[in-house]
């Protein structure tokens, strides 16, 4: 089996770290603006449920999030 | 200089001609991707698209054919999570695809593990991570477990709704010395306390240590129960579990 060198390996470790650090900075901006369970087809990836939650059009699809994101969305969520 | 017609793969040039629009980014972007195998953008493409499963056997046919490991983290996963960290940026996609390029990632990273293993190379840590009994809402603690992944922790995620006894298992098992507990509830966070209070009465309170997070939690509360500490978001909690582990080690030696 090949050996990784620690060092070479830790290196990319920091590069990984760099770019996951910007997508933690932008996902806390964007938890201020829209919820963050709405994937980019604004369907609901909650294991939750929500007043925001409608149902899909074909069955077994995600519920479609009917939120717009003007309020806080995390009232609507179940509790 | 290169162009975007000398990378080989429909999906990647397509991605960075559709999505990556500053200069600089596209300019690096397309010159990475041009110098790359094929073999090596299609698990690119595959991270990019979210496809844990297409990661995942393509890793094993390219270690098998004696790629090297970090020319499958540097071409294959870290060159596409920077496309992945592009589209996020400018709204092109959001939190739950970039959960799911994150496991495709882990799909990759896990055959190279072993030869991190062999290569004398441990994770910083085991952390146990879990959402407390009651509650559902698991984001924040996924966002936590990305970040401790790629920094170096191996992590054994107990997902949602986790009991104190699953908690108490999953530590004993994987021998963890750090462990997570997330609750976005006020009224599931006093589940945090019952946890803690399992492994007092186990007495394996001070094996492990322990983290906590979440919207109603504060240092207060957490200082109250008698965690050993607390983070905000998911950047606190790797400098939090650092810091843990460090204190761990001192104490051990």
């Amino acid at each position: 089996m090949e050996k990784i060198d620690k060092h070479e390996y830790q290196k990319r470790l920091d590069r990984i770290s760099e770019i996951f650090s910007g997508m933690m900075q932008r996902a806390d901006e964007l938890a201020t603006q829209r919820c963050l369970y709405k994937n980019r087809f604004d369907q609901c990836t909650a294991k939750f449920g929500c007043r925001n939650q409608s149902k899909p059009a074909v069955e077994g699809d995600l519920f479609h999030c009917v939120g717009d994101d003007k309020l806080d969305y995390r009232s609507a969520w179940d509790t | 200089m290169a162009s975007i017609n000398d990378i080989s793969n429909e999906f990647v040039r397509n991605e960075i001609d559709e999505y990556i629009k500053e200069p600089d980014e596209r300019e690096g972007l397309i010159a990475t991707y041009a110098a790359i195998s094929s073999r090596m953008q299609s698990i690119g493409a595959a991270l990019v698209d979210g496809q844990n499963k297409t990661v995942d056997a393509l890793t094993v046919e390219a270690l098998a054919d004696g790629v090297p490991a970090l020319e499958i983290m540097d071409d294959g996963l870290i060159a596409a999570m920077r496309i992945v960290g592009i589209k996020f940026r400018e709204n092109f996609i959001y939190v739950p695809e970039v959960l799911s390029c994150a496991r495709a990632m882990k799909a990759g990273m896990a055959h190279i593990e072993p030869i991190l293993s062999a290569s004398g190379i441990k994770p910083l840590a085991k952390v146990v991570m879990g959402t407390v009994k009651g509650d559902l809402h698991d984001i924040g603690k996924n966002l936590c477990i990305m970040m401790l992944r790629g920094t170096g922790f191996e992590v054994i995620d107990l997902g949602v709704d986790t009991s104190a006894d699953e908690f108490l298992a999953a530590v004993e098992e994987h021998e963890a010395r750090l462990m997570g507990m997330s609750a976005l509830l006020t009224t599931t966070m006093p589940n945090m306390a019952v946890t803690i209070e399992a492994f007092i009465d186990e007495g394996i309170r001070d094996d492990v240590k322990i983290m906590v997070g979440g919207a109603p939690v504060s240092q207060e509360f957490a200082d109250d129960m008698g965690a050993d500490g607390y983070g905000k978001d998911a950047m606190e909690c790797v400098a939090l579990a650092k810091r843990l582990v460090k204190e761990d080690a001192a104490q051990e030696g």
